[in-house]
């Protein structure tokens, strides 16, 4: 990866109610692996299709190899209303052209998180959750996965078990 | 899209606090903080400047209701938050489990109310 462009994501990331820790921590892992590449954290994006339509965007007009969105990777305003409105996922949907997704529903049916792992001509777009912890886990099987297959769907497999495992509960169901 | 879906089968409620200032919110500390005093796992998983929303799981709810004092304490001195003493708390019970056949079996679209009635 030459370029590399991390877009965090979230309205109160913009405004500063909550420091970005993700952006840091996932630029120092991503240097472990990468220590060649240009790696820049874009200007967080709002939660808005548009916005987050655009940061993606303006980092494929940039040449970007690898993008990775932070944040709003659970139900959101869908399932609770006095939580943030989460437009990654459909962000992801309309942008990429092929990929794998994993979703993870907790026992009262909610969506607790999506990882999406994908392509878009030749950029390779993954996002990560926000909370600590999970974006630490994410990023760092990601990391592992790649350096062993480009397949999206197993970097999404490893992802996606890493988060799992941050949750107290018994082994994954696949449904 | 290629998908598929993994079923958490995980306790949690939703702790809130209200009526506080919140500005540079050190999200890690204030889930290692509740964590420790909770021994559990604790996730923020919403925040304005006036209220903060976390799953905290695998705990009895009554528990963290009874441990007000010292939950509040943790957020006073955590970096970014300001408490008063009109900040408010609350926990709810612990997630119901639902069906597994009313868990989506396709990518997920909508409003989830909208989902139940099987729009």
């Amino acid at each position: 990866m030459n370029r590399i462009t991390i877009i965090p994501t979230g309205d109160e990331i913009l405004d500063g109610t909550v420091r970005d820790l993700d952006s840091p921590m996932v630029l120092s892992e991503l240097l472990r692996l990468w220590p060649q590449a240009c790696a820049v954290r874009a200007a967080p994006a709002a939660d808005s299709l548009p916005a987050i339509l655009a940061a993606l965007e303006a980092a494929q007009a940039e040449g970007t190899d690898l993008a990775i969105l932070i944040g709003g990777s659970g139900g959101g305003h869908r399932f609770s209303p006095t939580l943030g409105k989460d437009f990654s996922h459909s962000a992801m949907d309309v942008f990429l052209q092929t990929g794998s997704a994993r979703e993870i529903y907790g026992k009262n049916g909610h969506l607790w998180c999506r990882l999406v792992c994908g392509l878009r001509d030749s950029m390779l777009l993954i996002n990560l959750p926000g909370p600590y912890v999970e974006a630490q886990a994410a990023i760092t099987a990601f990391l592992a996965a790649i350096q062993s297959t480009a397949d999206p769907s197993a970097l999404v497999d490893a992802m996606a078990e890493a988060v799992f495992a941050q949750y107290p509960c018994g082994s994954a169901e696949p449904l | 899209m290629e998908q598929s879906f993994i079923l958490a089968a995980a306790d949690k409620s939703i702790l809130k606090i209200a009526g506080v200032q919140v500005r540079g919110l050190n999200t890690r500390e204030l889930e290692e903080r509740l964590s420790r005093r909770l021994h559990t796992l604790v996730r923020v998983i919403g925040v304005t400047g006036e209220k903060i929303e976390m799953d905290v799981y695998g705990i009895d709810p009554e528990q963290v209701r009874r441990d007000r004092d010292g939950v509040l304490r943790a957020l006073s001195l955590t970096e970014g938050v300001t408490a008063s003493d009109l900040c408010q708390m609350s926990v709810s019970e612990k997630i119901v489990e639902v069906d597994i056949r009313d868990v989506p079996d396709r990518p997920y679209e909508g409003c989830g109310k909208e989902r139940w009635m099987r729009f």
